[in-house]
């Protein structure tokens, strides 16, 4: 039962990590990231060829994939996002849903649509000793990090100069403009952190998860739902709803197996019910 | 001159109408219709079963006629055969509005591969009205040849039935008694599922639970952490999952080092490119049916030879099935002098197959199934694989009487 | 607008009624219907795209759901296939009653996330309650039923098909229309507005969703019984998506960019099946993405505005609208 909630909060970490990156992404742009997905792939994909024509490792490419996708991130907004951004945010949506097919096919393309081999760090390999049961190694540390990941970037956004202003800019953009501040310079950081993420949770999930082209495309539509549940506005709401998401899945897939593939939606269809923002949203955002 | 002229113009008239009598389509009659025999080789090429059938399918079907042509010579029944083919994307409307297309525009007498069982379930209702040949191969559904069977449409290579009773009998009668089943929550896993219970439980074995798991799926840590502890313990898990999920089950499996503490796993459907995407490091082992192996014997060897030449890969069962259900259509228009539908239907009825493919096929007439011998395999130990593609030790033969479910009553021709 | 001040409009509606009778006897006659079907779709998704300001990124709930909804009736009932289609319809738009009360509270973006995800879930109930809906294997051998009539080549059922497709986009424009329409108008420009006026926004965004889902699933059950068999992907997301981009492509806020968008993508896929490329997201996505960076109003919105930019010239009195680009 512990060692199932455990379970869980492993399979919400990716939901987290991804909820994160879309939450912080549309706090400051605007902009619901359909391709956050395909990024996500990208990410298990390029650890995926640096080990297999480079014989980089997965130590390497767990901050190196991040970032390259980080800087393609920047690209795209610099390119495209900016351009569609003072038209009516549904256009971006639409952009990204056509970069996702794009990004989704290029890879089949060039991998074809078998799931790619991926081998656990070998540091890794072992269980671990809870005290209460014993965990692969490895899902610890994916559990490990993201919760750091996740609470360093709400100590960066809660405590320090720069995320003062992202969060201001983000929840009152005209007023912190007003004061003075440049909210355009954080735009395009900010959305190729938000990919950096995406990427991140993607290098995670290769050793543990199937490789290949559509891993991001089954896997966007419930992250949308969890950051509804979380509230779309919220950083905090998106981590929160990822892990608990996480968590209602895998004591689903243990009570009531029949229904585990619908429970998150249901969970979503309730939340809406009691409060249309979301668990953490602020009211104004979403209606 | 002028007399000439006009009995030119006769003679045309008359071959056009003799030809108009012969291009129609389905029934008796007429010999080769548009002078050519067309195979159309109607496939996933942009979908999950790309690489197990896909545009290499087109290329087996062409080696097909290769050999068919090498082998008749000026005796071919035809000297113009031609291969056409398109791509569903795994959308079944595509595939049943290019179906439709490719019997009606592109005159294909046949039309061969369509995996997807929704897909092949189409085509198989649009060979029915159009009165021509549809041979499914790489579809799973054994509708097909039970309640939604027809007159036209005939079953190659492999389905639910014959992998889930295949490992579930043979496996429980060489010791595993406990069974815990996961399948995925849709028709073919439920299908799966439905058969393999009865097989275990007909070879004496117990099945301890049996959970659906959600479709698609990332994440089967819940499932794989409660298995040891069953009471009583589960000798192995049998998983229903294909694909990309299968892939996620046997990476967590492997996490939580089952094989350890004694849980075996044996998997429903898995086809040589599954292995190929995990590595066989992964799988080691790991116990399933397969119905062709490329590097069973020396014949197989020699033709996958021959297909890598042409594809630069190596075929995948599935391919094999093509090869063989293209070769064996156009050895039935040979018997039968005729591309019309129903004299090559009656040729292929209860047709005993003997190629490449199998030597110990026979289409049933009942419900038009082709049963051949499957195979009990193992994953090698990566130390054994001498070679890319080299993964599979065939443990069992399964005769073809067995590994197949007899007729269903459901299905009149 | 600008085309309701024309002269042209009747003979707009002319030329458009002739193309949809003429279709068969220039496209492969099972595309044509997917063609008048699928325009149908789009149709409906630009009643609310459009028209009313919410992007619905779930309607393959409704024209899937109508498809089997159809599909069993007319199996299970021996009823006439229009009888199927209506009752299809009518299982759309009372699906769509709960999808829609909880999704147009939400806002923009928010809107298109939440329809999305319920239209999975419909998707994953399919998908798992075999014994109605067939599972993975799809609902197959659907009759067409009229009558004892023998509608098997698909050239003639086209045009039994096409009174439903031509009513189900009269229906539309009615609605466009109608001061219904002009309400939903001005809750797409300004809510507030509408609001302080006195309207239920969310009534009205409520009725336009499921308007908009029964002629969707008028337009999936004719689908349904056009092909013969109701499958998983009229439910899945995908679908969805080609019904929008169908809309962008053709011209948001048009209606008749809908029609041109469907026969464009239909053709498109249609091509692409026997073009021996695999790829098909690449082109497909490439060109969506075209249009919306470069060519917002679509097709026919593009059209439209040379065609006014033209007579504006002509007659300098018009100042050109350039509202069309924001639809909401």
């Amino acid at each position: 039962m512990l060692q199932q909630a455990f379970n869980g909060l492993v399979g919400g970490a990716f939901y987290a990590l991804l909820a994160l990156g879309l939450a912080v992404i549309f706090g400051m742009l605007g902009v619901v990231n359909f391709a956050h997905g395909a990024f996500y792939m990208l990410g298990a994909f390029g650890s995926y060829v640096l080990l297999d024509s480079f014989g980089v490792n997965f130590w390497i490419a767990l901050p190196l994939v991040p970032l390259v996708l980080g800087v393609a991130g920047v690209a795209v907004e610099r390119l495209f996002i900016r351009r569609l951004a003072p038209l009516d945010p549904l256009y971006n949506f639409l952009f990204t849903f056509g970069l996702a097919l794009i990004l989704q096919d290029l890879v089949k393309r060039q991998y074809g649509v078998q799931s790619q081999p991926y081998p656990r760090p070998s540091a890794l390999n072992g269980s671990i000793d809870l005290g209460l049961f014993t965990y692969p190694a490895y899902q610890v540390f994916v559990l490990a990090v993201s919760l750091v990941v996740c609470g360093a970037v709400w100590f960066v956004l809660a405590r320090t100069r720069v995320g003062m202003i992202v969060r201001a800019s983000t929840e009152r953009p005209e007023l912190t403009r007003a004061l003075g501040i440049d909210v355009a310079r954080w735009v395009t950081p900010v959305f190729g952190f938000g990919i950096a993420l995406a990427g991140f949770a993607g290098v995670l999930a290769a050793p543990m998860r199937a490789v290949n082209p559509l891993m991001g495309a089954d896997l966007i539509v419930t992250v949308f739902a969890v950051v509804v549940i979380g509230g779309l506005g919220s950083v905090f709401g998106s981590v929160a709803a990822g892990f608990a998401v996480g968590l209602v899945s895998a004591l689903g897939n243990y009570y009531v197996p029949s229904l585990s593939q619908t429970l998150v939606f249901i969970l979503m269809a309730v939340v809406l019910l009691w409060r249309p923002a979301g668990l953490f949203g602020r009211e104004e955002a979403a209606l | 001159m002028k007399l000439m002229g006009r009995s030119a113009a006769l003679a045309a008239a008359g071959a056009l109408l003799a030809g108009c009598g012969a291009g129609g389509p389905g029934g008796g009659g007429g010999k080769i219709s548009d002078d050519k025999i067309v195979l159309a080789v109607l496939t996933d090429q942009s979908g999950v079963y790309a690489d197990l059938s896909g545009e290499n399918a087109v290329k087996a079907v062409e080696m097909a006629v290769a050999d068919f042509k090498k082998k008749y010579g000026d005796k071919a029944v035809a000297t113009e055969i031609e291969v056409v083919s398109a791509d569903h994307q795994n959308k079944p409307d595509i595939a049943n509005t290019k179906a439709r297309e490719l019997y009606d525009r592109q005159k294909a007498d046949m039309i061969v591969d369509v995996p997807t069982s929704s897909a092949a379930l189409a085509v198989a209702n649009v060979a029915e009205g159009k009165k021509r040949v549809f041979i499914s191969v790489g579809a799973a559904t054994t509708a097909l040849t039970g309640e939604q069977c027809n007159k036209y449409t005939f079953h190659y290579g492999y389905n639910s039935y014959m992998l889930a009773h295949g490992t579930g009998t043979a496996l429980t009668k060489s010791g595993a008694k406990n069974w815990y089943l996961v399948y995925p929550d849709y028709a073919f896993g439920q299908d799966m599922e439905k058969t393999f219970s009865a097989s275990v439980k007909g070879a004496g074995g117990t099945v301890v639970k049996s959970d659906p798991t959600p479709f698609p799926n990332d994440n089967f840590s819940t499932f794989l952490l409660k298995a040891p502890d069953l009471d009583p313990k589960p000798d192995v898990i049998g998983a229903m999952q294909a694909g990309g999920d299968l892939v996620n089950l046997v990476k967590q499996y492997n996490e939580y080092k089952l094989r350890d503490k004694g849980v075996g796993l044996a998997v429903g459907l898995m086809f040589i490119t599954d292995i190929h995407s995990l590595g066989p490091k992964a799988l080691e082992g790991t116990r399933f049916t397969d119905f062709w192996y490329w590097n069973q014997d020396d014949d197989n060897r020699a033709w996958a030879d021959r297909f890598k030449r042409e594809t630069g890969a190596r075929p995948t069962a599935v391919h094999a099935g093509d090869y063989s259900a293209a070769l064996q259509y156009l050895e039935a228009v040979q018997r039968a002098g005729t591309d019309a539908s129903d004299p090559v239907v009656e040729e292929l009825e209860g047709h005993k197959v003997n190629d490449v493919f199998t030597s110990t096929g026979t289409i049933r007439a009942e419900d038009h199934l082709l049963t051949h011998d499957a195979y009990l395999a193992e994953v090698k130990p990566e130390s054994e694989v001498s070679e890319p593609w080299d993964y599979e030790k065939i443990i069992e033969t399964i005769p073809a009487a067995e590994a197949f479910q007899r007729p269903s009553p459901a299905c009149e021709l | 607008m600008i085309l309701s001040k024309l002269a042209g409009r009747p003979v707009l509606l002319a030329v458009g009624l002739v193309a949809a009778l003429a279709l068969p006897w220039f496209v492969y006659p099972p595309v044509a219907l997917d063609i008048a079907c699928w325009a149908l779709f789009a149709v409906a998704v630009d009643l609310l795209l459009g028209f009313t300001g919410l992007l619905s990124f779930g309607h393959a709930a409704f024209w899937g759901g109508s498809a089997y909804a159809t599909g069993l009736i007319a199996l299970h009932s021996g009823l006439p296939f229009p009888v199927a289609i209506l009752g299809g319809a009518a299982f759309a738009a009372l699906l769509a009653l709960p999808i829609g009360f909880l999704s147009v509270r939400l806002r923009g973006i928010y809107f298109a996330m939440v329809t999305l995800a319920f239209a999975q879930m419909v998707y994953f109930v399919a998908n798992q309650w075999r014994d109605v809906t067939g599972g993975e294997n799809g609902l197959q051998g659907i009759p067409r039923e009229l009558f004892g009539l023998d509608l098997s080549d698909p050239f003639y059922f086209y045009y039994a098909g096409l009174p439903f497709i031509l009513a189900g986009l009269f229906a539309a424009w009615r609605i466009v229309r109608s001061p219904f329409g002009c309400v939903l108008m001005s809750i797409r420009d300004n809510p507030a507005r509408a609001r302080a006026l006195g309207y239920s926004v969310d009534r009205f965004k409520l009725l336009a969703f499921v308007l908009s889902a029964a002629l969707s699933g008028l337009a999936g059950g004719l689908f349904a019984i056009g092909h013969g068999f109701a499958s998983l992907q009229g439910v899945y997301w995908t679908t969805s998506g080609e019904a929008v981009m169908m809309v962008v492509l053709g011209g948001i806020g048009t209606l008749w960019g809908g029609i041109v968008g469907a026969a464009l993508i239909v053709e498109l896929n249609d091509y692409l099946a026997t073009a021996g490329f695999q790829e098909t997201g690449i082109i497909t996505g490439g060109i969506f993405i075209l249009v919306v960076l470069l060519f917002r109003r679509g097709v026919w919105g593009t059209a439209r505005d040379l065609i006014a930019a033209r007579a504006a010239r002509r007659r300098p009195a018009e100042p050109a609208r350039d509202k069309v680009e924001t639809p909401a």
